[in-house]
């Protein structure tokens, strides 16, 4: 550890990186390398990895190439949140470190590891297949190459922000529900499939969401934001994530999956009582005869504790609830004009 | 005694009843007055918002143009309504077309949004309004032989654009008001983390792993008890912290309280007016 010195003034420290080490052919559990260097003010974590590897130990192991946060091959934990090495500044990261002068670096949670710092990719790639993250063009290929595909500017600014994708897993990294089961769809995927399905010149909208509104898919995600929030392009993740959801009620109905009848509940509760029915939220999302397998022993408890009242649940309206229906319906008519004239 | 318009979350109505009534123990201990919003509504949870987001605009306009109309800021006690509540609002902020949508609607009840009044959550009202030194100094019994999991929740920190108030990487808000208490935080990966509450009933095993998660770290760390500023987290991490933890295959369990029942306790009130006998976990 190094204490604050004259050095900082001169705008160079001494920095300890702790880097995650394992190779799963010759050691039986990871463990953390120090590695300690003279950084200055500037250098990014991508730079002095690559410094270390030059001057200190080539036996480390991680991916990188375009170093400028274009390729997203060098997507890593700094600290504890992912991020890409070449982006991220030495010096901002010191600021908030919890223990002074270290910096922990570790590969990204949420997909196989392979070495050091490097994790297996192909996981995240055979979901990009599976859920046909490419544009299948509505263009007879007879066509293609004489005729050219004219997209509007509002078409456009729909999936704008989420072509800026590289696809450096820092969101799969960060995801909650990835965390919990490796099979569900992850957001780097979903954002790929919403970016597809918004744009007019694919033929598989269709077939794609079908897919997506499976176990595993679009209405598994917790609403947690940790992908947002990790993203190292700043795109509202989340946004595509609903846009998907609210694409799949438009086509598909709100009957069709557990995730469609649970949001429904929510919007017939507010038009109705202006207040949510909780207690019977699990039937409506479920069925009765889930409901009752799966949460009988808890729902006696918390009966006996009054947390949930016994059967029938009845819930008072919201005060002024008729007036406020009203409001709601005139919405409602707003929306169907809004729709009518293709304007969302 | 500053006032506020206070939101009626839906679970605090139902579930868990015990967080309104601990607020209405010590409001005034505290110098602040919450006055109950009767006629809002449902913010919609998280889910109103791609079901119909111009429904969504006009509910939540609602909800904040009824405490514009008091002249007061509008305070929340529930993660997910804050940021819902918040989300609606920078929309209404931002898109004017929709605010003067809204607003021809909202007319037939004489009400219009402005944008005047400030959504905010509890937690931020104690730290930044009471002040921590003025709830130190009402407390009679300190929390001092307790090691306390400090769990944020998400939608009280994420995403940053819309609540912007703790760095959702370190927050610090609710360590703050636990020590003010006299109590000792842990330090406590989780505390940022997510509690799987939205999943619960979509994906119910995904849901309870990632709440086990939580409370697992919570027990190895040999916390005395969690704290949540959140009556959803409280829910996962209490009401079907049996059946996550049975699923981990841990055989130990660990109270959860919200903050309006820490403050309550510190301030002297018992777990039988606080209402922490209705916790699932003793």
């Amino acid at each position: 550890m190094t204490a604050p010195t004259d050095q900082h003034r001169e705008g160079k420290k001494d920095v300890t990186f702790r880097i995650f080490r394992f190779n799963p052919q010759v050691d039986s559990k990871p463990y953390f390398d120090d590695y300690t260097i003279q950084v200055e003010r500037g250098i990014t974590v991508l730079r002095s990895l690559n410094y270390i590897k030059e001057h200190i130990d080539a036996s480390i192991s991680f991916r990188a190439f375009c170093q400028a946060g274009i390729c997203g091959s060098c997507g890593m934990r700094v600290n504890g949140l992912s991020q890409l090495a070449c982006t991220t500044q030495v010096w901002d990261v010191l600021a908030k470190s919890r223990e002074p002068g270290i910096i922990k670096v570790e590969p990204l949670r949420n997909l196989p590891l392979i070495k050091d710092l490097i994790v297996d990719m192909d996981p995240l790639v055979d979901k990009m297949k599976h859920y046909s993250n490419w544009i299948d063009s509505t263009m007879p290929e007879s066509s293609m190459g004489k005729k050219e595909f004219l997209i509007s500017e509002e078409e456009f600014l729909r999936y704008d922000k989420a072509t800026d994708c590289i696809l450096c897993a820092s969101c799969v990294s960060e995801c909650s529900i990835l965390r919990a089961n490796k099979e569900y769809v992850s957001p780097a995927v979903l954002l790929k499939s919403y970016r597809m399905n918004v744009d007019s010149r694919d033929a598989i909208h269709g077939e794609r969401l079908a897919e997506l509104v499976k176990d595993h898919g679009v209405w598994d995600c917790t609403h947690c934001y940790r992908c947002q929030e990790s993203c190292v392009k700043s795109i509202p993740i989340m946004d595509a994530i609903h846009g998907i959801r609210e694409d799949a009620i438009e086509l598909r109905g709100m009957k069709d999956t557990s995730g469609s009848k649970h949001a429904e509940a929510f919007m017939s509760d507010i038009e109705k009582k202006g207040k949510l029915v909780e207690a019977t939220l699990p039937i409506r999302t479920n069925g009765i005869v889930w409901t009752l397998q799966n949460l009988l022993p808890m729902a006696v408890k918390m009966i006996m504790k009054r947390r949930t009242p016994p059967p029938p649940p009845l819930v008072k309206s919201a005060k002024g609830i008729k007036i406020f229906r009203e409001m709601f319906r005139e919405m409602t008519e707003h929306v169907r004009q809004d729709h009518k004239s293709h304007k969302k | 005694m500053k006032r506020y318009a206070y939101y009626l979350s839906c679970i605090n109505e139902s579930m868990t009843k015990e967080v309104d009534r601990s607020i209405g123990l010590w409001q005034k201990d505290l110098g602040i007055e919450f006055v109950k919003l009767h006629e809002g509504t449902c913010c919609g949870g998280s889910n109103l918002d791609y079901v119909s987001p111009k429904h969504f605009a006009l509910v939540n306009g609602r909800n904040i143009a009824l405490a514009e109309k008091m002249g007061l800021d509008l305070i929340v006690s529930c993660n997910t309504c804050l940021m819902t509540i918040r989300s609606a609002k920078k929309k209404l902020d931002e898109i004017p077309e929709l605010k003067k949508e809204v607003n021809e609607i909202l007319k037939k009840e004489g009400l219009e949004y402005r944008g005047t009044s400030e959504v905010r959550h509890l937690l931020w009202v104690l730290v930044d309004d009471v002040g921590l030194d003025t709830i130190g100094k009402k407390v009679k019994v300190p929390l001092k032989n307790y090691r306390i999991a400090p769990f944020y929740g998400c939608h009280i920190l994420r995403p940053s654009t819309v609540l912007g108030h703790d760095n959702p990487r370190d927050p610090s808000s609710l360590d703050q008001l636990i020590e003010a208490l006299g109590g000792q935080t842990i330090p406590y990966k989780h505390k940022n983390r997510c509690c799987g509450f939205h999943t619960l009933l979509v994906a119910e095993q995904e849901s309870l792993n990632v709440a086990a998660e939580a409370l697992q770290e919570a027990i190895d760390s040999q916390a005395d008890f969690i704290v949540t500023p959140c009556p959803l987290c409280h829910t996962s991490l209490d009401g079907y912290q049996a059946k996550a933890l049975k699923q981990a295959g841990v055989e130990r369990s660990i109270p959860v309280f919200h903050i309006s029942e820490m403050v309550g306790l510190a301030l002297g009130y018992s777990a039988k007016e606080l209402g922490i006998k209705r916790h699932i976990v003793g």
